[in-house]
């Protein structure tokens, strides 16, 4: 391709524009070869007609007998042909008729180089004998009516030492009476003259329509094979039936030159009824794009391209025979279907399908070119149009399912981008949420540690001080011992601090933790501490307020060993029984009566405190001095307030 | 453990405390120790900067609170200047975010500042003598942060980590019998040690303390590009 720029891909336009000048390159090309050709070309021949019944084999040679005179004609030449010849099935009892061309032969150089013959359309509807200088050179061997006469002849002439450029030619046609017998003018010369003529037209006339219905096809089953796993989307066999309906409507432009395999009869009803099952299949995969159904107009299609399709069966009529006809309906029906295509693709706004309706409609509007051409009515060295359009409906399905393909990639590409974005939102909603309740979460833990400490201040250091205050003031502080109540405070102030620094499930750290703290004042007082701390599981709802409970009543429980036991040791041991944590704190001293009421305050605090966490104190019987058993749940199911 | 209770020169003790109560009830506690003696006593960071710029002390107490700064800094200009002086952080809660904040700047004790007095005196001879004190959330926050998983693993810190010190098991085991509230003297029991041995597992787990902070920090300051 010849850009000023490269990479220029992406742009729209590129491809547009590469299309355009590879068609123009080729039609360049295809001039260039066109004008080199050469040759003698014969455009004046003597024709004679003798009726016949049935079809004969031509003779070996031109007979004398030919009847004289005849008239002088140009060619091509096309007899009109009848709308509706007579139909007769067996090609034997058929009426016949043998049309005799013979053309004089302008003299040519004989200078030894191989002569060819080149024929662009000859139309016999029968079969076709061509003699050179009164000798048969060529006949034709397939079948009668399908006998590849869209593609073009080029025979070499036969050449001996004796051989030298004929000087007639003479040309047999045996075809339907009524019907056939056209001959286009004929080229004469040697391989370099005729060549490019002969390429150009069966390249444009049979070599591209063969290759873009294979191609086609080839795709249409893959869209077979896309509806197989995409059974939702009609449209992927619609384009399979497309492929297969366009197909068999073009073999007739690249097949026929030798035997076909179906009769006559079959071939010609594939042939002309498969333009009725292109505007079903056309109409509905239209309707598939632009998305709006049209019952009626579907039903109509149907019946029409229904009744004709039965109706031509072989056995019933000849579809060959009745070709104009049915070609004159199919114009009507063809013409509708396309301008409604085109309006409904208007109205709802769909490219493609407005596309395929105008590519339908210049299709039926070629249709017409091709029946005049067909009828003779134009020159029979044209060319039949609709192959063209055939094409473009190659390239037309395959420019819609192109930019199909792009869409759902893009499709996909937007739906994971728009899928990451969402995502995102997501996470960031959630990270906010998640912060928001971490803020809640948090000023709620603030209050309730906030609420503990005034409790904690309220109940003891509070209380102490102002108790201490009420005893200066009353002038009663001689009976207080000052530095242990001052010390006392200050014990209660570390063990608040303690409380506030998390233990993290750990029992054994917490008693540790209160240990360091008393260790000064039992060693003052001279009491031995025995330690014992076995193994506790972590438990999971020891937290700062469970702590501080917890240092509390064994802050009590010294505090009352210290003021009234008289004991020499105290032991205190950990151990876990049954799903419990026993915490036990053992003295030696007086011992007491947890019943009495001077005791009995102290104690219900404690006991208090305990219940609060979920757990008991009790007082266990003992020989000597005293017992007190703080009794914890290893796990907490229900948590109470307190 | 008044070890070197009656030795020749009294041990010369510097005292960096803005509170002139615990100033008067320490110089009272060091009275009735005839082998403690005052060398100097600073109120502000400032003067404490000026005599760290004179004679080394054998031990220096160190108030954290001070109006023109921090002790924090005080103890680790005085660490650098006076590598042999035992260093002390006044306290009165020994919480344990102060305690390891000064020795990790070079202390290698802390003196509780609600002791009674003799108390006080007894604490400054035993650190001389190579006893570090520690309350069990001291010793369980140095488990914690000489916890080998911390932090997730990297490729480049494994070879930069090398110089930071790890804890020995016995010195492991110290720190996790410390913090089940076991005494010096239970712990010396329970592991078949004299009690100076444990005391100098102590001393020697400050002392790896101190070290890893500095190595963390200049961890620290190359992960952020500062060096």
């Amino acid at each position: 391709m010849v850009s000023s720029r490269p990479a220029v891909t992406t742009r729209p336009w590129f491809p547009w524009a590469a299309w355009i000048l590879a068609g123009l390159l080729a039609l360049g090309v295809a001039f260039v070869i066109e004008s080199r050709a050469g040759g003698q070309r014969i455009t004046a021949a003597r024709m004679t007609i003798a009726d016949t019944v049935g079809y004969q084999p031509p003779p070996a040679t031109v007979p004398s007998n030919l009847p004289a005179g005849g008239r002088t004609v140009a060619m091509p030449h096309a007899p009109a042909p009848l709308w509706a010849p007579t139909a007769e099935a067996a090609p034997q009892r058929i009426a016949t008729r043998v049309t005799w061309y013979s053309l004089q032969v302008p003299p040519l150089p004989d200078d030894g180089r191989q002569l060819y013959l080149y024929v662009p359309r000859w139309k016999s509807d029968g079969t076709l004998a061509i003699y050179a200088d009164g000798k048969l050179i060529h006949q034709s061997h397939a079948n009668l009516q399908w006998n590849g006469s869209n593609e073009p002849l080029m025979i070499s002439l036969p050449r001996t030492e004796v051989s030298h450029p004929p000087r007639t030619l003479d040309v047999r046609l045996q075809h339907v009476r009524g019907i056939g017998g056209a001959f286009s003018s004929v080229w004469i010369g040697n391989y370099r003259q005729l060549a490019p003529r002969y390429t150009i037209r069966e390249i444009l006339q049979v070599q591209l329509s063969s290759f873009s219905s294979f191609a086609f096809l080839a795709t249409g089953v893959f869209a077979l094979f896309v509806w197989f796993s995409r059974r939702g989307e009609p449209i992927y066999l619609l384009y399979f039936m497309t492929s297969v309906v366009v197909f068999l409507r073009m073999l007739h432009t690249f097949v026929g030159v030798h035997p076909l395999i179906v009769s006559d009869a079959w071939f010609g009803w594939i042939t002309v009824i498969s333009p009725y099952w292109m505007i079903v299949v056309l109409h509905l995969f239209v309707t598939e794009l632009h998305g709006r159904r049209q019952p009626l107009l579907t039903g109509v299609a149907l019946l029409n391209g229904g009744f004709w399709t039965i109706a031509t069966l072989p056995g019933l009529l000849d579809p060959t025979l009745l070709s104009a006809p049915v070609y004159a309906n199919l114009l009507v029906l063809g013409l509708i279907v396309a301008f409604n295509g085109v309006r409904q693709s208007i109205r709802f706004k769909s490219r493609d399908a407005l596309l395929l309706s105008v590519w339908c409609l210049v299709t039926v509007l070629s249709g017409v070119y091709d029946l005049a051409l067909q009828q003779n009515i134009v020159s029979i060295e044209s060319v039949f149009v609709s192959n063209f359009t055939g094409v473009g409906f190659t390239v037309l399905f395959w420019y819609i399912m192109f930019g199909r393909y792009i869409e759902a990639l893009e499709t996909a590409t937007r739906a994971k981008a728009d899928l990451a974005r969402r995502l995102t939102q997501r996470e960031a909603e959630l990270t906010t949420s998640h912060q928001r309740l971490r803020e809640i979460e948090n000023r709620e833990l603030l209050h309730q540690e906030r609420q503990r400490l005034m409790q904690d201040m309220h109940d003891g250091l509070g209380s102490t001080l102002v108790t201490a205050l009420r005893a200066f003031e009353g002038d009663r502080a001689a009976d207080l011992d000052a530095v242990a109540l001052l010390r006392g405070c200050i014990d209660d102030l570390k063990l608040t601090i303690d409380s506030m620094e998390p233990v993290e499930t750990d029992l054994l750290l917490l008693l540790a933790t209160l240990r360091f703290r008393l260790q000064p004042r039992l060693e003052a007082s001279g009491l031995k501490l025995n330690w014992d701390a076995g193994e506790v599981p972590p438990l999971e709802w020891l937290d700062q307020r469970h702590a501080l409970h917890i240092l509390r009543i064994l802050q009590e429980t010294f505090a009352n060993i210290l003021k009234h036991a008289e004991a020499r040791e105290v032991a205190l041991s950990v151990r876990t029984e049954d799903g419990r944590v026993l915490v036990r704190v053992r003295d030696d001293g007086r011992g007491f009566d947890p019943t009495l009421p001077v005791t009995g305050r102290g104690l219900a605090n404690q006991q208090r405190r305990a219940e609060a966490i979920g757990g008991r104190v009790v007082w266990e019987p003992s020989p000597v001095g005293a017992c007190l058993v703080l009794v914890l749940p290893v796990r907490k199911t229900v948590t109470k307030d307190g | 453990m008044s070890i070197e209770a009656a030795s020749s020169t009294p041990l010369q003790i510097v005292l960096v405390e803005d509170d002139v109560a615990f100033q008067d009830a320490f110089r009272t506690a060091l009275a009735a120790a005839p082998d403690l003696s005052i060398a100097g006593v600073a109120a502000t960071a400032a003067e404490a900067r000026t005599r760290l710029a004179g004679q080394p002390a054998d031990v220096l107490i160190v108030d954290l609170g001070l109006p023109d700064g921090s002790g924090v800094d005080v103890i680790r200009e005085a660490h650098a200047r006076w590598p042999a002086c035992a260093i002390m952080v006044a306290t009165t809660f020994a919480d344990e975010r102060h305690v390891i904040a000064s020795i990790e700047a070079g202390a290698s004790g802390y003196l509780l500042k609600d002791s009674p007095l003799p108390t006080i005196a007894e604490d400054i001879r035993v650190l001389h003598a190579g006893g570090s004190p520690i309350s069990p959330r001291i010793a369980r926050q140095v488990l914690m942060r000489f916890r080998p998983d911390e932090r997730p693993a990297q490729e480049a810190e494994t070879v930069e980590r090398s110089g930071v010190p790890s804890l020995s098991e016995r010195e492991k085991e110290t720190l996790q019998l410390i913090t089940r509230g076991f005494s010096f003297d239970e712990i010396a029991g329970l592991m078949g040690v004299s009690r100076n041995t444990v005391l100098t597992f102590v001393r020697r787990i400050y002392a790896k303390l101190e070290v890893r902070s500095k190595t963390e920090a200049v961890f620290e300051a190359r992960a952020h590009g500062l060096l």
